[in-house]
């Protein structure tokens, strides 16, 4: 074995206690920065997850059709040669939908509520509103059955909203639209499906059959809301988007310039501006979902700040350590400077023990969050508070612990202590040999 | 060519705004293969002297040549090395390495050079712990030994680099006088046997007559050559 390895490795297990309580508190740190990067993940991805299930594809055609210079229907008219499309010239894609856009008031005998709600066809959504998961009411045992969304005169609501119209499985509601006729629309349609909330999203979505929401605004059967496209590998988004515009565009069809924001926040803009007639936009699920970015974004700051403030205690600890051992060892330093080694062994020497030190800790932390976030998974724990179901989109905290948090965690806390220890390893490699000789 | 050569080697210290004059004009040459003991009483300069001919300090004026080398144009990392390849230290604490055991202990100087092979540097090693009678001690630590066999194990760590010189600044103040004038014997007897040039100090009369020759030293000066 390497000398200094062994010197180093020597003094870690001479000053056991010292040792045991550093290792400890930097296996905190990076359990602690781990978990949270994992619960990060976990969130970003359930928010993907559930964003795109709920209300956009992985990349959408979608647009504005303008009777009136003063309209703005989100809407995709003669659709199919673009389904066609999307079909036959995007081998990336693994499903594809689409989707008709509502928005309207939904009334049962006790109460309303207003909530923007997609036309679906239940043939294509095996893997996408099927994702969901539906859940029981107070007011019906079964959580009922999406497939029903196939037939006419139905819909699906989330528990959120079925709580707040007092309805289950079976009961009936009223939809209504107003149309650009400055007329409401009616249709009486049956509750066939509670799904589970999802976090703040599902205030924001119901589902209806495609063909009675094409009723309601008396649209062409060949009109649609948007084409959504799930892609495979997300990482294909950027290409994909790119050549449907270009493809598109040389095709005839005149689209909207780039705008990085949900389709809802484009209707005052669109509606004020002079053209008629459809124009299509390309939009990406990170579009239709930045609404939501402040809460991943939040949520890395804060991740950020405690493991930092975190680490540079742990720092301080480490750096008094290393600066007592220094202190204990001055003449061994002097001696082994006196009988020939570089200051530069000594430096080496010092990182070493902190090296040690650091990265079995990190590493250790690591093995323990990668058992712990399966764990908790399992143990799906349920998050009580409503405000934070919310804020986090989910009704279970999920950990997802990758290579690339693990990654994360181990070079930025292995550098950071090891930057840190270069401070009393400095020191040590500045004793003079002469305090080796100079003693009584 | 003479392992060390002093000429008019003075040494100041600066304390507060006195300033110690603790050499005072020192001309020392000594011959390889040399056993000389640097005698004197406490504060006469013996370990001042040591420090600049074991090119750990530098002379404040004045030639200090070790080894054909003169130490005062040379760089911090110049006489590190020069110390790793010429000279063999043996301390008054013996100041070994406290976490490496016996046999590590000896080879650490040898690893520093990196010149020999693994089984040459262990067999060396070998052969050196034997010289200081320890074999059978081989594998314990430091703090496992008496004083004197801890003074042999620094003897074996200064000698194991087979240095053109050997210093010690009062190797027997820490040790019983019979623990010590053995650890004089073994090194009159590697002196004789290896032809290793040694230098060391001390205060104590039993010791410095035993030497070869005696350079006594008194408030910074060396008072007679006998
Ligand atoms: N680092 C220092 N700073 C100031 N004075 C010193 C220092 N080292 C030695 N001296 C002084 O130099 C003189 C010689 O000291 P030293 O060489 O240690 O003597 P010895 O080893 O013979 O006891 C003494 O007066 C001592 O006080
Ligand atoms: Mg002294």
């Amino acid at each position: 074995m390497n000398v200094y390895f062994l010197i180093a490795y020597r003094n870690i297990l001479q000053r056991r206690v010292r040792s045991l309580m550093l290792a400890a508190a930097i296996v905190a740190v990076s359990v602690i920065f781990s978990l949270l990067l994992a619960l990060l993940q976990g969130v970003q991805d359930t928010m993907v997850g559930n964003g795109t299930a709920l209300m956009t594809g992985h990349v959408n055609i979608a647009g504005f059709y303008k009777i009136s210079q003063s309209s703005a229907n989100p809407q995709v008219t003669k659709y199919p040669p673009l389904l066609e499309y999307a079909k036959e010239k995007i081998p990336e894609a693994a499903v594809i939908v689409d989707r008709v856009k509502a928005y309207g008031k939904v009334i049962s005998e006790v109460d309303s509520t207003m909530i923007p709600m997609w036309g679906v066809n239940m043939d294509q959504e095996a893997n996408v509103l099927g994702r969901l998961e539906l859940e029981a009411s107070a007011e019906s045992n079964s959580p009922g059955d999406l497939k029903k969304l196939g037939e006419s005169g139905t819909i699906a609501l989330f528990a959120v909203h079925a709580k707040k119209l007092k309805v289950g499985v079976g009961d009936m509601v009223t939809v209504s639209v107003p149309t650009y006729r400055n007329m409401n629309n009616t249709k009486d349609v049956k509750v066939v499906a509670i799904l589970k909330d999802v976090g703040m999203m599902s205030q924001f979505n119901a589902y209806l059959n495609a063909n009675d929401v094409r009723a309601l605004y008396q649209s062409k059967p060949d009109s649609t809301g948007q084409i959504m496209i799930y892609l495979k590998k997300l990482a294909d988004v950027p290409a994909v988007e790119a050549r449907i515009r270009k493809d598109l565009s040389d095709k005839g069809y005149v689209l909207m310039d780039k705008d990085a924001n949900p389709f809802w926040m484009k209707f005052d803009r669109v509606a004020g501006e002079s053209w008629t007639g459809q124009k299509l936009d390309i939009t990406t699920w990170e579009d239709e979902t930045s609404f939501l970015k402040w809460v991943v974004s939040l949520l890395s700051v804060l991740t950020f700040i405690l493991t930092i403030v975190l680490s540079i205690i742990i720092v301080m600890g480490l750096i008094n350590a290393l600066w007592m051992s220094v202190k204990e060892r001055t003449t061994e330093i002097g001696t082994l400077r006196a009988i020939g080694m570089q200051k530069s062994k000594v430096l080496w020497m010092f990182m070493l023990e902190s090296l040690i030190l650091s990265i079995s800790s990190t590493a250790a932390g690591l093995i323990l969050v990668g058992i712990m976030s399966q764990a908790l998974n399992a143990a799906a724990i349920p998050i009580e508070s409503d405000a934070f179901k919310m804020f986090l989109m989910t009704n279970n905290l999920s950990f997802h612990f990758g290579v690339a948090p693990a990654l994360t965690t181990f070079f930025s806390l292995v550098t950071f202590f090891t930057l840190g220890s270069l401070i009393p390893a400095f020191q040590a490699a500045k004793l003079s040999p002469i305090v080796a000789i100079n003693q009584s | 060519m003479q392992p060390i050569h002093l000429e008019n080697v003075k040494k100041n210290y600066q304390l507060d705004k006195v300033q110690v004059s603790a050499l005072k004009g020192i001309n020392l040459t000594i011959e390889a293969g040399e056993f000389t003991v640097i005698a004197g009483p406490s504060g006469s300069g013996k370990t001042t002297i040591l420090n600049l001919i074991g090119c750990v300090d530098t002379a404040s004026e004045g030639k200090v040549v070790v080894g054909g080398k003169e130490t005062g144009g040379l760089t911090e990392k110049q006489l590190t090395d020069l110390r790793l390849h010429t000279i063999g230290f043996i301390f008054q604490s013996f100041n070994l390495i406290p976490v490496l055991n016996v046999f590590d202990n000896v080879e650490f100087p040898l690893l520093l050079q990196n010149k020999l092979s693994p089984q040459d540097r262990r067999d060396r090693v070998a052969k050196f712990i034997d010289r200081v009678g320890l074999t059978q001690y081989a594998h314990h630590r430091p703090s496992e030994l008496s004083g004197g066999q801890r003074q042999r194990v620094a003897i074996a760590r200064a000698l194991v680099t087979k240095p053109q010189i050997v210093l010690a600044d009062e190797p027997t103040a820490n040790l019983d006088s019979v623990t010590g004038q053995t650890i004089i014997d073994l090194m009159k007897e590697i002196n004789a046997a290896e032809n290793t040039t040694f230098l060391f100090s001390t205060h104590d009369h039993s010791i410095m007559n035993q030497a070869r020759r005696i350079v006594r030293l008194q408030d910074g000066r060396i008072q007679d050559k006998a």
